[in-house]
């Protein structure tokens, strides 16, 4: 059963991420990669990780996609984009990913990964939790100040100084 | 004689729909009752004392012996498949979003002193849903020519698939009765939500005119940006239950309910979940005195039923979620009438003919006064969805931005500060005072 939902998920995912650089329509080619990033989240599923599942289905599809999407449909595209067709680079840019995924698969394996009990029980998100506000909390501040500055930044990039202050909405 | 229809007879269609109960009797006959009776030979059926649930030598005996029907009932009950469409699934929220349409239409006419739904089924119009719905089946489903096909096809159906699958999670009694009591509920229904803005800008491209595409784009800015306040607002309820599973945080409302404590969070998480309705006065992307009507202006017939179907499905799920989370979802006294005990030692009696009845009652007590709290609470909140549409008029859109990334946001942090500061002093939470 696992063994097929997860031939199923790699068909899905590895498909619809090569549909999403080779369709020529941009919105079908980021529906594919929605598709794509939809397959990881069943990955995570799979691995018994329900919570970062569902994160990467809000974050990823909900969010990131849907502002790829956005922005492609405000594109006009027969403008921005001429198509270069040179085998040189595409034989070079699928030797390239060879060699990174030979890479880092030797690292994956050098990892450890085969020691892995595969049938220990899943970590609960509430034990990532409680590690996070302990052992790890310099991180969590790091990312916190990194995430508060962003959105103040985000905020002041997004007031309009052109507008006069009786315009102004309040 | 009428003029759409100048040889119509009823006697011919008496006639016609006759024939057709004579040909599927017949055919019921001589083709069903022996498929049916094969296949229970082949089919596993569970074993309930002693007896199969329906023995293939018994099937026509079923019919006539209530004894027999009633385990079968509860078997089917407790089935997933009706989890799924029936009960606390797909059909229960379609049931009540049809009512809620029809009350929409009714109060809106009584706030404009209008009639509103009046010759239909004669009592108050009520058969004028049945109709609309009649309707726009038998109407012709028209595409633009320059649609882009796929999408505009399968967006309809898209979104009330999602609608579904919001549906699913929310538990609506005691007892598991929820489609998916998943361990993460609430990021799922988050995740879930993610769904709609796509679906929704995807239809307006795919139809290619000019005032889905303003619909859709509307949509896609005020779907997105209420989603943070959305989430930030109950953030406050997570940290005091430490749970992210919908039916443990019903079971924490027990004896108080959150919108009690955390009222900051409650309002925040209504207006955004107006928002994310897209009901009045948010309803930019489909307003109908600037862009016809919005994403929704180039779909006909039943593909615009399927949306709006969709649509008050989403809005029952959204309510139900906010009675989960700050109404104490099913929690209330119990005024459900016991099951008669007469009828499961003594039976029914009519006249002569006393009639056993084993294995009733079919639901138990506490579920259904659980449905009833549940239904009410929830229709209520539905009631104050619907009401700002007769009083408020629509805003501009950089207000709606300005009120979601300003205010809204703002508010919402200052609810997940009062509720860590209810947990900090020790009031709520785990090993709290309350």
């Amino acid at each position: 059963m696992a063994d097929s939902v997860f031939l199923a998920i790699s068909v899905l995912t590895i498909g619809s991420a090569i549909a999403a650089l080779e369709v020529r329509s941009l919105i079908y080619g980021s529906i594919s990669l929605m598709g794509t990033l939809g397959g990881i989240a069943g990955y995570f599923l799979l691995l018994d990780s329900p919570f970062v599942a569902m994160f990467q289905i809000a974050v990823y599809i909900g969010s990131i996609a849907v502002l790829i999407l956005f922005t492609v449909m405000l594109v006009r595209r027969q403008l921005i984009f001429t198509k270069v067709e040179d085998p040189r680079r595409r034989y070079a840019g699928i030797g390239l990913m060879l060699i990174m995924m030979v890479a880092l698969g030797a690292i994956i394996l050098s990892s450890g990964i085969k020691t892995i009990q595969t049938d220990a029980p899943p970590i609960d998100f509430r034990t990532i939790g409680a590690d996070f506000l302990t052992y790890y909390w310099p991180a969590l501040i790091l990312m916190a100040l990194i995430l508060a500055s962003s959105v103040v930044g985000a905020l002041t990039l997004a007031r309009r100084e052109d507008m006069e202050d009786d315009q102004r909405t309040n | 004689m009428s003029a759409i229809a100048p040889k119509f007879r009823f006697s011919y269609f008496l006639k016609s729909i006759l024939d057709n109960v004579f040909w599927i009797v017949t055919l019921f006959t001589l083709i069903g009752i022996p498929l049916v009776m094969i296949l229970l030979f082949y089919i596993e059926l569970p074993v309930i004392n002693g007896k199969k649930l329906l023995d293939p030598y018994l099937a026509l005996t079923t019919l006539a012996d209530p004894s027999r029907q009633i385990p079968m009932l509860k078997s089917i009950i407790h089935s997933d498949f009706f989890r799924i469409t029936a009960f606390p699934g797909f059909g229960f929220a379609a049931l009540l979003a049809a009512a809620t349409i029809f009350i929409e239409r009714k109060m809106l006419a009584k706030l404009q002193l209008r009639v509103g739904p009046f010759y239909c089924g004669k009592v108050e119009g009520i058969l004028q849903l049945m109709g609309d719905g009649l309707k726009l089946i038998s109407k012709e489903i028209i595409i633009p020519a320059k649609a882009d096909k796929p999408i505009f096809w399968a967006a309809p159906v898209l979104f009330v698939a999602t609608a579904a699958a919001f549906v699913s999670l929310i538990p609506v009694a005691s007892g598991g009765w929820v489609v998916a009591d998943v361990d993460v509920g609430l990021l799922a229904v988050f995740a879930v939500i993610g769904f709609f803005p796509v679906i929704t800008v995807l239809s307006a491209w795919s139809a290619n005119s000019k005032y889905p595409f303003i619909g859709g784009l509307r949509a896609l800015h005020q779907m997105v940006s209420f989603e943070i306040p959305l989430i930030l607002s109950v953030l406050g309820i997570v940290i005091l239950t430490g749970t992210l599973n919908l039916t443990e945080i019903v079971q924490s409302q027990d004896t108080y309910w959150w919108i009690v404590f955390l009222p900051i969070g409650a309002i925040v998480f209504f207006i955004a979940i107006l928002a994310e309705l897209e009901r009045i006065p948010f309803d930019l992307p489909e307003a109908e005195s600037e862009i016809v009507a919005g994403w929704l202006t180039e779909f006909s017939g039943m593909m615009y039923g399927l949306v709006q179907l969709g649509s008050y499905v989403k809005l029952y799920a959204f309510a139900a979620l906010f009675v989960v989370l700050f109404l104490g979802g099913w929690h209330g006294p119990m005024v459900w009438p016991p099951f008669p005990e007469e009828i499961i030692t003594n039976g029914i009696t009519m006249g002569p003919i006393t009639v056993h009845l084993p294995g009733l009652p079919l639901f138990d007590q506490q579920m259904l006064n659980d449905v009833l709290w549940f239904v009410i609470k929830t229709m209520g909140v539905i009631f104050v969805i619907l009401l700002p549409r007769g009083v408020f008029p629509r805003i501009r859109i950089d207000l709606l931005l300005h009120i979601g990334w300003y205010k809204l946001i703002g508010l919402s942090f200052v609810n997940i500060f009062i509720a860590l500061g209810l947990l900090y002093a020790g009031v709520l939470g785990p090993g709290g005072i309350l």
